[in-house]
């Protein structure tokens, strides 16, 4: 049976052939800098002198270049499982965003001799929201290819949007990341409005509220770092969290937050202190994440979060029977 | 004393320190019982190799505390999948994984004996033929190569690469970047991507829970017992007694939560004859077992009572099967309505009336009530009641609710 764990799929492995492909002829300096950018921390304490030395005998050293004694061509095949895998996703129905319905036969027809990885029906989402994107409507098609183009060639576009008031807004975006929500089960263009007042505020359109797109044939020579820009997002203060590992609130909660950026310490025997770093427009998700949790966990700040929650608390109190007697 | 590596043989004990680490953040050295103080050094010392950039210090009265500290909105790919290319080999595994397949692309149709004689001669390197012919036969199973009979001899030839199918079809490779984060065994999407040395600039994901990585290596053969329609046997070690067991039973489904990041092995008990979930953090070992005569229709039956569960539990501790539901809102009808598109998407299928002005209800039908409360507590400041039919979801709503009422506004 294929491994899934196997040193075929190994950063070592992949690091090699990605240097024997890009290049037949590299200085010491150049490996390094590839292998500190491709491995682990300490790879490089290991792979540089097997590399640089006649360990291996992949390269050759003359005049303190080393030259690959591999052909440039070299590539490894695929492997049974990722041939399992891409047969897989083909069955998934986002595929369609990609490729037409005849060059995913043409694909399947090319493995006929692999079964999928995994079937759509094997995984059972419960939670999942209802109101799911429709991948198989030909303009949100159009509109989630042209979107990905731009953000390929740096591309401003002109975006038609509704609101969710129903307005219709124009402007011009430079997409730069399409964010897929697994709870959702939807695309969201994360993109840069042009003429901003803040330049560099990152901008969220649900692509099914996306009602034209045209491209405006003005580029930048670079995207700015998106990732840096939604990071700088992040409320400046933490929610602070007190949890009391009563009924598994612990692991549940961690579990639950571990796609947050957070910081966990143990305060005493059961109470733990929880630091989440959350982005302003996520506030509300937050919230209620963790008004799920009922009394197993305490927001002892910030301030203004503390004051949405109680808030809600103070909402509550006046349909409840013990506090409308008093 | 033997030499420390950052690479590991078998996944399994790296696999619940990473867990640890990342979802719990903050256990010292003294907190991981059951473990030498050498193992933790040396499967701290790796996880920081493996995951640096995203690992983070801070001192306590306690000691040191390292944690991983990860965004998961703001990655391109998911950093656990290191692990899974952190697994040993040899310097045969490697010397013979490049040469063998540089050999094969530049002349393609060897046999074993051919290829050893043509690594001799072009790299002066020496390898037995039987060695070489072991690696090849494994590269056949594995498929990146392919066998040819002719006569008693067999000939190698490479498998299909990846740039072949991507230039034919280009558009594989944006997909590859969006399955990689966000599907299933991603970690086989990343490979993809490290095989065709491109990087994800495309996509980002959301409510993406990167931990289930680590489930991966009992996912696979779940996933295939379930293909093959046969029952397997599970060694489970309970995620909150820390308790052993096995079980036994046919894969049936993997039950996933998007919001509170478990995942479930949907099993049937043949002998108890009911469905069971199991959570996948807490399988420690598989085995396939025979084949289900009945599977098709366990699974016909698994589906048509999916949706009565509103989570993973088939069973229901009182008196009754399922229990009949209604909720009352307090909801504003002209400037609320994300609160009842909340109802309508979150509801899975019940019944949403409006009874009164501002007044809505919701009605379902469940195994267990219990499930729901976590869900009717983001309403907190709309629930005007919650009725069932053993009374019990309105008494646990309203004791959770006092308790913190008084937490808030009366310590």
């Amino acid at each position: 049976m294929a491994e899934l764990f196997s040193e075929v799929y190994n950063c070592y492995f992949q690091v090699i052939q990605s240097l024997v492909k890009q290049k037949s002829s590299l200085s010491k300096q150049e490996l390094s800098h590839c292998i500190q950018n491709t491995c682990f921390e300490e790879s490089i304490l290991y792979l540089l002198p097997r590399l640089t030395e006649k360990k291996w005998g992949f390269y050759e050293e003359k005049d303190g270049i080393l030259h690959s004694r591999l052909s440039e061509n070299f590539c490894v095949p695929l492997t049974n499982l990722q041939k399992s895998y891409l047969k897989a996703i083909l069955m998934d129905e986002k595929i369609g965003l990609f490729l037409e319905e005849e060059e995913i036969r043409a694909i399947n027809a090319a493995f006929s001799d692999i079964r999928p990885l995994f079937l759509p029906g094997d995984f059972y989402y419960y939670d999942r929201f209802s109101d799911k994107d429709d991948y198989m409507e030909p303009e949100y098609r159009k509109h989630f290819r042209t979107i990905l183009a731009a953000i390929q060639n740096k591309e401003y576009l002109d975006i038609a949007y509704e609101s969710r008031t129903n307005h219709r807004l124009r402007h011009n975006y430079l997409p730069c990341r399409l964010e897929y929500s697994i709870k959702n089960d939807c695309f969201r263009l994360l993109a840069l409005r042009s003429h901003a007042k803040q330049p560099n505020t990152v901008v969220t359109l649900n692509l099914r509220r996306i009602k034209e797109t045209a491209p405006t044939g003005v580029t930048l020579p670079q995207l700015p770092d998106i990732n840096r820009l939604l990071s700088s997002s992040c409320c400046q203060e933490p929610v602070r969290l007190l949890i009391k590992d009563r009924r598994n609130a612990l692991e549940r909660a961690m579990l639950q937050f571990a796609n947050y950026r957070k910081n966990t310490r143990k305060l005493d025997a059961d109470t733990y202190e929880c630091l989440i770093y959350y982005k302003k427009d996520t506030e509300t998700e937050l919230l209620i994440e963790i008004l799920s949790f009922g009394p197993m966990i305490r927001v002892t700040g910030n301030e203004a979060f503390l004051t949405l929650l109680k808030e809600r608390l103070a909402k509550q109190a006046a349909f409840t029977p013990k506090f409308r007697k008093t | 004393m033997s030499k420390f590596s950052e690479l590991i043989k078998s996944f399994s004990k790296s696999r619940e320190y990473v867990r640890d680490f990342f979802v719990y953040g903050f256990k010292t050295r003294e907190e991981f019982h059951g473990w030498s103080s050498r193992t933790y050094d040396n499967e701290r010392r790796r996880l920081e190799s493996w995951l640096s950039g995203y690992v983070r210090q801070d001192y306590t009265e306690k000691g040191k505390n390292i944690h991983l500290s990860i965004d998961s909105s703001l990655q391109d790919v998911n950093p656990l999948y290191r692990v899974w290319k952190a697994k040993s080999f040899t310097d045969n595994d490697i010397m013979l994984h490049f040469y063998v397949l540089d050999v094969l692309l530049e002349s393609p149709g060897q046999t074993a004996d051919q290829i050893a004689d043509i690594i001799l001669s072009k790299h002066n390197i020496l390898f037995d033929a039987q060695m070489v012919r072991r690696k090849c036969n494994q590269y056949a199973a594995e498929g990146i190569l392919e066998k040819e009979k002719h006569g008693r001899k067999t000939h190698y030839r490479p498998g299909l690469p990846l740039r072949k199918l991507l230039s034919a079809y280009p558009a594989l490779e944006h997909a590859i970047k969006l399955f990689q984060l966000s599907s299933p065994l991603g970690i086989l999407g990343s490979s993809l991507m490290d095989n065709g040395s491109f990087s994800n600039n495309l996509f980002l994901t959301k409510h993406n829970f990167f931990v289930h990585t680590l489930e991966d290596e009992m996912l696979f053969p779940i996933l295939q017992a379930m293909h093959e329609k046969k029952a397997v046997s599970l060694h489970i070690k309970s995620a909150k007694s820390g308790k052993p067991s096995e079980l036994e039973g046919a894969p049936l489904k993997i039950f996933t939560s998007t919001r509170t990041g478990r995942r479930y092995l949907c099993l049937y008990l043949t002998q108890a004859k009911r469905f069971a979930n199991v959570r996948m953090d807490a399988i420690k070992a598989v085995k396939p077992k025979d084949s289900c005569p009945d599977y098709e229709t366990i699974l016909k039956k698994l589906e048509r009572n999916k949706h009565m569960a509103w989570g993973v539990s088939f069973q229901n501790n009182g008196r009754f099967r399922c229990e009949q539901v209604k909720l009352t809102f307090q909801i504003q009808s002209a400037c609320e309505t994300h609160i009842l598109q909340r109802l309508r998407r979150e509801g899975k299928g019940g019944a949403i009336r409006q009874i009164a002005p501002d007044t809505y209800t919701y009605e379902t039908t469940v195994f267990d009530t219990n499930e729901m409360l976590p869900w009717l507590r983001t309403f907190t400041g709309r629930i005007l009641s919650a009725e069932s039919d053993s009374g019990h979801l309105e008494q646990r709503f309203q004791k959770d609710f006092l308790t913190m009422y008084r937490m808030y506004f009366q310590e």
